[in-house]
């Protein structure tokens, strides 16, 4: 093993511990305050009903769902950061987030009756990839290849699109409706099942696996599409699938827990400026890091107002500021 | 409170006055302006009672519907929809209603609500010259004083004196019908993700108190709380009232599949009661069949009786 190797193994155990850290702490706290002996009880069937429940049925899964959310933002943030050699990139900015408002907008404001549970997040999906496929398509009328400054600009079109179709329902929209589009928007892991945590978890593991095996031509493509051709890369084969894949994991991840911002942006930025732009290493850190922070996050939206749960994205960004702020000076320094 | 001394106040002196100006044989008097203090402080001055009514607030349509003057309202919003002003035109919803159609119906009274953080409509209307009455109902005392305010403003203040008073004695009723009964632990479904529900002191909370329901949130410092969901399966109430119309029916049905909703006795056991949500979220003259509605679901034994 390298010197380097051996570093690395060491850095991603360190993450793994943190992660390991903070979901502990996830299912130790939350709004009902639960002895420890309460929890262990509730993991070996010995506690009473609702601790079960709150345990188990809520709070165990929303932590889990944090991590893989955080984990799939990432790799996505990571992967579209490279092939865009944009550092504003994120997981959203194919349109994403903006087709997924529409699809779970339109869910809301056009269903008669209350649908069943899973009407929502299926139509934010479906939103999603609606909007991925016209930024290809709006990509491919515009040259040749994917060339990233127009797929940059077609991502910006096509969310000003989605944002403006948002209003337009939201102006038709009854008190009832309006509420829980409101609600969707601001993202949250309220949410969260087992089941969802299923249909995020297989997604993530094949598309990590997926772009794991990619890691050395998004090396070379974050210096150069030439560099990378001349490296023998198929440039644009890799650069297709990378953003599919990319694009499909923001998307599942939006369809279970709405639009959690910051993630995707901040995490690869915080692992580059702190260890290297390897992608064998950047992937799993960023991965391991996002689900950390994510899980960190959700624990702060739930339990810092008492009596009362702040969104997601909201605590994110909270967070996520002074922690990058300190990271840039440290670089500086 | 305030509100309602100063109202009555006003309508002493006003009385005081025409007597004493009889006394002296003076030729009879200009009828006095009515004068209503509303519940933002201000001061609403009518010659004559308010005759082309239009109500952003459907309690209060619901008042004028009980207090007899159900020809007067000119405008309607969505949600009003009892047969007596069915037929009347739209204005759009309480909350962004349509200006110029509800000027077009040159109404000389417009009942608002005071919480109306904006103000705008209030402010656009009083520079067109048009009278508005803001009401804040918070708790069923609130709705008591609205039902008279409007009883002044519309010259029926006997009426409005009736219905209050037989909306307390129903109370009064209801309240004696299930004493000494074990009160079931209840959860009142204002809003169901996030979960939200009504505290002691709005008048949802105090019906479903005097209607022989134990909330398990009384003890809520706010008067709209969300409720953190661990929260509400810790306290696992014995029924959940679930009204119908603002969620679809269906909801009923859901709270089996949603996490931790269905892992709540009520749910499991299938103590989910609906009520209509028209008359239970109605702060107005329905409140008495509210709260015997209430204690009928509550108390089925009761209700055979």
């Amino acid at each position: 093993m390298t010197a380097n190797a051996r570093r690395n193994t060491v850095r991603l155990t360190i993450l793994l511990v943190l992660l390991l850290a903070a979901v502990l702490m996830g299912i130790r706290v939350g709004a009902v305050g639960l002895s420890l002996a309460d929890i262990i009880g509730a993991f070996t069937g010995r506690a009473d009903d609702a601790t079960q429940s709150i345990v188990l049925g809520l709070r165990t899964p929303r932590v889990a769902l944090a991590a893989l959310c955080g984990s799939a933002l990432a790799l996505s943030g990571s992967t579209c950061q490279a092939l865009l050699r944009n550092p504003l990139a994120d997981p959203y900015i194919l349109g994403i987030s903006s087709g997924a408002a529409v699809g779970a907008v339109a869910a809301v404001v056009l269903a008669r009756d209350t649908g069943p549970v899973w009407l929502l997040p299926a139509a934010a999906f479906a939103g999603s990839l609606g909007a991925l496929a016209l930024v290809l398509r709006i990509a491919t009328i515009a040259g040749e290849g994917l060339d990233s400054r127009v797929l940059i600009l077609a991502g910006v079109v096509v969310a000003a699109l989605g944002n403006a179709i948002v209003l337009l329902f939201l102006t038709f929209a009854d008190v009832e409706s309006f509420r829980v589009a409101m609600f969707w928007m601001m993202g949250s892991l309220s949410g969260a099942t087992w089941q969802r945590v299923g249909t995020l978890g297989v997604p993530l593991v094949a598309a990590g696996l997926i772009l794991f095996g990619y890691a050395r031509s998004l090396d070379t493509l974050a210096i150069g599409e030439t560099t990378a051709a001349a490296l023998g890369v198929r440039v644009e084969r890799t650069k297709r699938i990378c953003f599919i894949l990319a694009s499909l994991l923001a998307a599942v991840s939006v369809s279970v827990s709405g639009v959690v911002g910051f993630v995707g942006l901040v995490t690869p930025h915080a692992i580059r400026l702190l260890w290297g732009s390897q992608h064998r290493f950047l992937l799993p850190a960023a991965a391991l890091l996002g689900a950390t922070f994510l899980v960190i996050a959700d624990l702060g939206a739930r339990s810092i107002v008492r009596g009362a749960e702040l969104p997601l994205g909201v605590v994110t960004a909270l967070v996520g500021v002074p922690f990058f702020v300190v990271l840039l000076r440290r670089r500086d320094a | 409170m305030r509100a309602v001394f100063c109202c009555l106040a006003g309508l002493l002196s006003l009385t005081t006055a025409t007597a004493c100006g009889r006394d002296r044989g003076a030729p009879p008097p200009v009828p006095a302006p009515l004068l209503v203090v509303d519940d933002r402080g201000d001061t609403l001055r009518l010659r004559v009672p308010a005759a082309r009514i239009i109500s952003l607030v459907p309690s209060a349509t619901e008042s004028l519907i009980a207090l007899g003057v159900a020809n007067r309202v000119v405008g309607r919003t969505l949600y009003d929809v009892d047969p007596a002003v069915r037929a009347v035109p739209l204005i759009g919803t309480g909350q962004a209603p349509n200006l110029e159609a509800m000027l077009a119906l040159r109404p000389d009274l417009v009942i608002l609500w005071s919480s109306d953080k904006r103000g705008d409509v209030q402010a656009q209307l009083r520079r067109a010259g048009i009278a508005t009455l803001a009401v804040s109902l918070q708790d069923t005392t609130d709705a008591f004083r609205a039902l008279r305010l409007l009883g002044t403003a519309t010259g029926t203040t006997g009426m409005a004196t009736v219905l209050v008073d037989s909306l307390q004695r129903t109370f009064a009723a209801t309240r004696a019908s299930i004493a000494g009964q074990r009160a079931p632990r209840v959860f009142y479904v204002v809003f169901n993700n996030p979960p939200m529900t009504a505290g002691p002191r709005t008048f949802i909370g105090q019906i479903l108190t005097l209607a022989g329901g134990d909330n398990i949130f009384a003890d809520a410092a706010t008067n709209w709380p969300t409720i953190p969901l661990e929260e509400l399966v810790r306290r696992d109430p014995d029924v959940i009232v679930l009204p119908i119309g603002e969620m679809a029916d269906s909801a009923v049905g859901r709270l089996g599949e949603l996490p931790g909703w269905r892992d709540l006795r009520a749910v499991r056991r299938g103590q989910v009661v609906r009520i209509d949500a028209n008359l239970a979220s109605r702060p107005g003259p329905n409140m008495g069949r509210a709260a015997t509605t209430l204690r009928d679901l509550l108390h089925p034994a009761q209700a055979l009786r």
